[in-house]
């Protein structure tokens, strides 16, 4: 009987060709698309989880409760791993500092190569104590924690060693400099972190060297500076209350914090669990966090994308059901009870969805490797998984019941009488109100979706051409070192530099203008000893910063040139935050940062954007000292941009032999602010795109249907004089108000969920109604040409054809 | 074999009833071989439904094989019919999907007979109404008469006690009309099969062994041969 069913069902699927290619692409597009967001999830999901102490493993930040905003820290301070262990004996406890852009030497004599092999790591360097493989669990191919009490020590990971050294076999006991500063011993070696770690550690120091070097490294031991490098990790008993541990701290941090710092810092714990999805801290070890909000969206996107894709089906098959009315009756009367009708309608959906099934896996096979641009998954990432296997039965299941089930009751309570006599209409199906509202429900998605695209393209434009308030375009950045030989180097560097005729100006700084790195500190203003109630952010660079960077003054001017802070400049927001309110008179002020001396303004530059656009402008100090100045910027002539940069690098490794060289363009690293905004900009260009184009396939069975229904209609009209115009009208009208309704469902629904995307952005374009009114024509006028080519096909069909079938 | 008392069957239309059956009583007896006739809208092919079962009266009382039909329940219906009751339309009404020789299983396949069971009834059948031939063909390769071959082997299939025919000839011209009546008249008087035919025809309806004549639902006459 089953063979019986699947044979007829097979036949089915061939005569209807038509029909069943479009529910085969609609149903296939539909599950690729989820498949591949079910591939993101699962592996944003799954990051640390592998560690075996997962839930017990919880990481120390701070909190930085100021009296205008609260921001968090990702670091504590030095001392606070010393004070856990003694006051919270029950904890593992273990800290690390983490390093960026450091540079690793290999010296000749320790490989074949002629001179010294160089490396930057951005991530991934780190002073760790040995007690954090207590709490987290490392697969040691040589050596054992303990080496890392030692100082100078380092322990590499397999693929690190293997870049190093060769072979990581070879590498134990070898030799390796750290930013020609520090001389390390290999003494063990680690697997690789897996992919899904928030912790691909690949150099790590010995802890202990840190503290030997201070200044070099910024090791600072006292309770006032949190260094967001700076990371304690601890592991608690699994039936640890984390509510009465966080009471716990708090005492904590007011015993140990000083006046001040007590009443505006506290520590508090964040679940291991929740490190990968908390954005409101920076990460400071892996490559990206990802917002819950980001894994919700692409989730609705992916539940919105099959459902729409099984509503294709649900309008197709009740379409189609009316056709096969006759047979329904026949297999009535032969003794066919309603539960075996019910199997086969079942039987046939689910050789359509099982097709479908399979060409999504080939499609989604086919846009793996295009994955990697819109989520942050490895190279790697496979689908022939068993979690793909479940998703894809259980997507194939719901499917088929979802979109089975209600055809295969339609089919099935037909009356055999009525069904033999033909007498089963569309209308007596009783599908078209249903069918017209599963239509609304996949163009009000469709829309959405539309709306969300123009808004998120139409934000990420304003973004990338947004006045950042000073000019960002042809600025090389190179990073160096400031090293006490670098230091002495740096002037004859910079002239150099300026003989280039192509080369505008220098300036060596901490950080650009617009930049990630937030240092921030309490500070004095205009001779009193009382600190601000508000964090000032500091940029370090020479005076020539305003003239590479074409930072405006509204007052006053640059600091002269010095390689300490004797003069700073401010920006208009720490102006308007300090109280005062005509520029002119912030010159001669004075200001006091930490425990250095007091400075002199010199100027107020105009205000700039200091970080992303997400974030409202920081109020800035800016002042020389010249060993934070690390970076060169060089702005340069745009012709000949290449040849000017290989000029530079030659003249840089000229410079610095010791180091390797890693210049960018600024303009390449704010764009990279942006990168997840990016990403989701594209992820609704795509979505959008399938939604559409899945509409409009349902759209096009369901517009085909109605013209083989409408085809005696059609000639009774004709005959009795219509024109050609009027009865395209006559199609067209019922899909123009299907989608005018949609459109009232997907405004407040988009509004609501774009209005709240854009909230993320301080600087923001509005909603304007232009964004709705050009949805909702893009739906029209797609909608249109499917429906067009058939209805104007329907209106052409000779009438006496068409009647004289009857 | 079977027996109507007062079946009545019509449609409420504001206060009115709009009758298609009215009133009608009638028996009919194992090896009967009947024919109805009457104008368009007489009630004719209802009365046929009702007697198969596709469709129900409004009032009355339906004895089928010693089975009271108006209480049954419907899988207990369907169970009924699909065991003694064997139909035959004018437009034959054969599964266009399916090839000759699966149009002539599908029955069988209802009625839960295993495989090598079925292959050999469907190629007796074949074999007796001669279309071995045709067997792998679909219905659109056919002619109509050789469709209604079709149609009645695939009713005869399950060895039903009766046969029901909606107008078996009306689609088809007279030659083929003839030579389907010859075969009703043999399967009645070889074969014992009770026929109950609906037909526009009076040469048609001679064949049958009792003529009743509809109008406006009511029974008009009845005559025996």
């Amino acid at each position: 009987m089953i063979e019986n069913y699947f044979k007829i069902a097979w036949r089915n699927i061939i005569r209807r060709r038509g029909y069943s290619v479009i529910n085969i692409a609609g149903l296939s597009v539909g599950i690729a698309a989820c498949l591949l967001i079910f591939v993101v999830i699962k592996y944003e999901l799954s990051f640390d989880t592998f560690q075996p102490g997962y839930k017990n493993i919880y990481h120390l930040v701070t909190r930085i409760n100021q009296s205008d905003d609260v921001t968090y820290n990702p670091g504590v301070v030095a001392p606070a791993s010393e004070a856990l262990r003694l006051d919270f004996p029950q904890a593992k406890v273990a800290a690390l500092e983490a390093n960026y852009g450091s540079q690793l030497s290999v010296p000749a004599n320790n490989s074949n190569a002629g001179s010294d092999k160089k490396f930057t790591e951005n991530l991934g360097v780190v002073f760790i104590e040995p007690q954090f493989f207590d709490i987290f669990k490392w697969t040691w191919l040589d050596g054992q924690p303990s080496v890392l009490n030692e100082p100078d020590m380092v322990v590499l990971d397999k693929s690190t060693a293997t870049k190093y050294f060769g072979d990581w076999k070879n590498a134990m006991g070898k030799i390796l400099k750290m930013d020609n500063l520090l001389t390390l011993k290999v003494a063990g070696i680690v697997d690789d972190a897996p992919n899904n770690s928030d912790f691909p550690l690949k150099i790590m120091v010995s802890y202990i060297s840190w503290k030997e070097h201070p200044r070099d490294y910024n090791y600072v031991y006292n309770w006032h500076a949190t260094n967001s490098a700076h990371e304690v990790y601890l592991q608690l008993p699994a039936n640890t209350s984390i509510s009465k541990m966080d009471v716990q701290l708090k005492s904590f941090s007011v015993k140990h914090f000083d006046n001040q710092n007590a009443i505006i810092r506290t520590l508090f714990l964040q679940p291991l669990a929740a490190l990968h999805f908390d954005t409101r801290f920076s990460n400071t070890l892996g490559d990206h966090l990802t917002s819950m909000a980001t894994l919700r969206t692409l989730s609705f996107i992916g539940l919105l994308i099959i459902i729409m894709a099984a509503i294709n089906f649900i309008n197709l098959s009740t379409a189609q059901s009316v056709g096969r009315s006759k047979e329904v009756g026949i297999r009535k009367v032969l003794g066919s009870n309603r539960s075996q009708l019910i199997i086969q309608v079942i039987g046939e959906t689910t050789i359509i969805v099982g097709g479908a099934v399979i060409l999504a896996v080939i499609i989604a096979k086919a846009a793996l490797p295009y994955l990697i641009n819109i989520a942050n998954v490895p190279q790697d990432i496979g689908i022939f998984n068993l979690g793909c296997l479940l998703f894809l039965i259980g997507i194939a299941i719901s499917v088929i019941l979802l979109s089975g089930l209600y055809p295969a009751l339609i089919i099935s309570g037909f009356k055999p009488v009525l069904a033999l006599k033909n007498k089963i209409t569309a209308a007596s199906v009783g599908g078209i109100p249903l069918r017209r509202t599963l239509v609304v429900a996949q163009f009000a998605i469709s829309q959405l979706l539309i709306i969300g695209t123009i808004v998120a393209v139409n934000q990420m434009d304003y973004v990338n051409k947004a006045d950042l308030g000073f000019n960002k375009d042809a600025i090389l950045i190179i990073p160096g070192y400031t090293d006490s030989i670098s230091l002495q180097k740096m002037n004859g560097f910079k002239q150099q530099l300026l003989q280039n005729s192509q080369v505008k100006a220098v300036s060596f700084i901490s950080d650009p203008p617009s930049s990630e790195n937030g240092w921030g500190t309490n500070f004095n203003f205009n001779n009193s000893i009382k600190d601000r109630d508000f964090t000032a952010f500091l940029k370090l660079a020479d005076a020539d910063y305003f003239k590479t960077f074409g930072l405006k003054f509204v007052a006053g001017k640059s600091y002269d040139v010095s390689d300490t802070m004797r003069q700073a400049v401010v920006n208009e927001t720490m102006m308007h935050k300090l109280g005062v309110i005509h520029p002119q008179d912030m010159i001669g002020k004075t200001i006091r940062i930490g425990g250095l001396s007091w400075s002199t303004i010199t100027g107020v530059v105009a205000d700039f954007k200091t970080t992303s656009l997400r974030e409202a402008i920081r109020p800035i100090i800016i002042f020389p000292r010249k060993t934070y100045e690390a970076e060169a910027a060089i702005k340069i002539q745009t012709h000949d941009l290449k040849g000017t940069v290989a000029a530079i690098q030659k003249l840089w490794e000229g410079t610095y032999p010791e180091y390797a060289y890693n210049a960018y363009f600024l303009d390449d690293t704010i764009a990279k602010f942006y990168q997840q905004e990016n990403q989701l900009a594209l992820v609704y260009k795509i979505f959008a795109g399938i939604a559409i184009f899945i509409s409009c396939l349902g759209l096009y069975g369901l517009v085909s249907f109605m013209a083989v229904q409408r085809t005696k209609e059609v000639g009774i009209r004709k005959v009795l004089g219509a024109s050609v115009s009027s009865i395209v009208y006559l199609f067209s009208k019922e899909f123009a108000i299907l989608i005018l309704i949609s459109f009232v469902i997907a405004v407040p629904v988009a509004w609501y969920i774009m209005a709240s995307w854009l909230r993320n952005f301080v600087y923001r374009i509005h909603l304007s109604p232009w964004v709705f009114i050009s949805a909702i024509i893009i739906s029209i006028v797609i909608a249109w040409l499917t429906v067009g080519y058939k209805a104007i096909k329907a209106a052409l069909a000779n009438p006496v054809k068409s009647l004289r079938s009857e | 074999m079977l027996s109507l008392q007062h079946i009545s069957k019509y449609y409420q239309n504001g206060g009115n009833k709009n009758f298609v059956i009215n009133d009608i009583s009638l028996d009919i007896d194992e090896g009967e071989f009947v024919s109805i006739m009457g104008p368009s809208g007489s009630g004719k092919s209802t009365l046929l439904n009702i007697i198969g079962m596709l469709d129900e009266p409004t009032d009355g009382y339906h004895y089928f094989v010693n089975e009271a039909v108006h209480q049954l329940k419907d899988k207990q219906r369907s169970a009924l019919y699909k065991k003694y009751i064997g139909f035959v339309f004018q437009a034959y009404h054969l599964i266009d999907e399916l090839t000759v020789y699966e149009n002539i299983e599908t029955p069988l396949i209802y009625q839960d007979f295993k495989g090598a069971e079925r292959k050999a009834m469907v190629a007796d059948m074949l074999d007796r109404f001669q279309i071995v031939g045709k067997k792998d063909l679909f219905p659109a390769q056919l002619s109509g008469g050789q469709q209604q071959l079709v149609g009645i082997a695939r009713a005869l299939i399950a060895k039903p006690k009766l046969l029901l025919a909606d107008e078996p000839t009306g689609n088809l011209n007279s030659k083929q009309g003839e030579e389907i009546m010859e075969l009703f008249r043999k399967l009645n008087k070889e074969d014992g099969v009770t026929i109950i035919q609906v037909t526009h025809s009076e040469k048609n309806a001679e064949y049958g062994s009792r003529i009743i004549n509809l109008l406006d639902g009511r029974i008009e006459s009845s005559k025996k041969f």
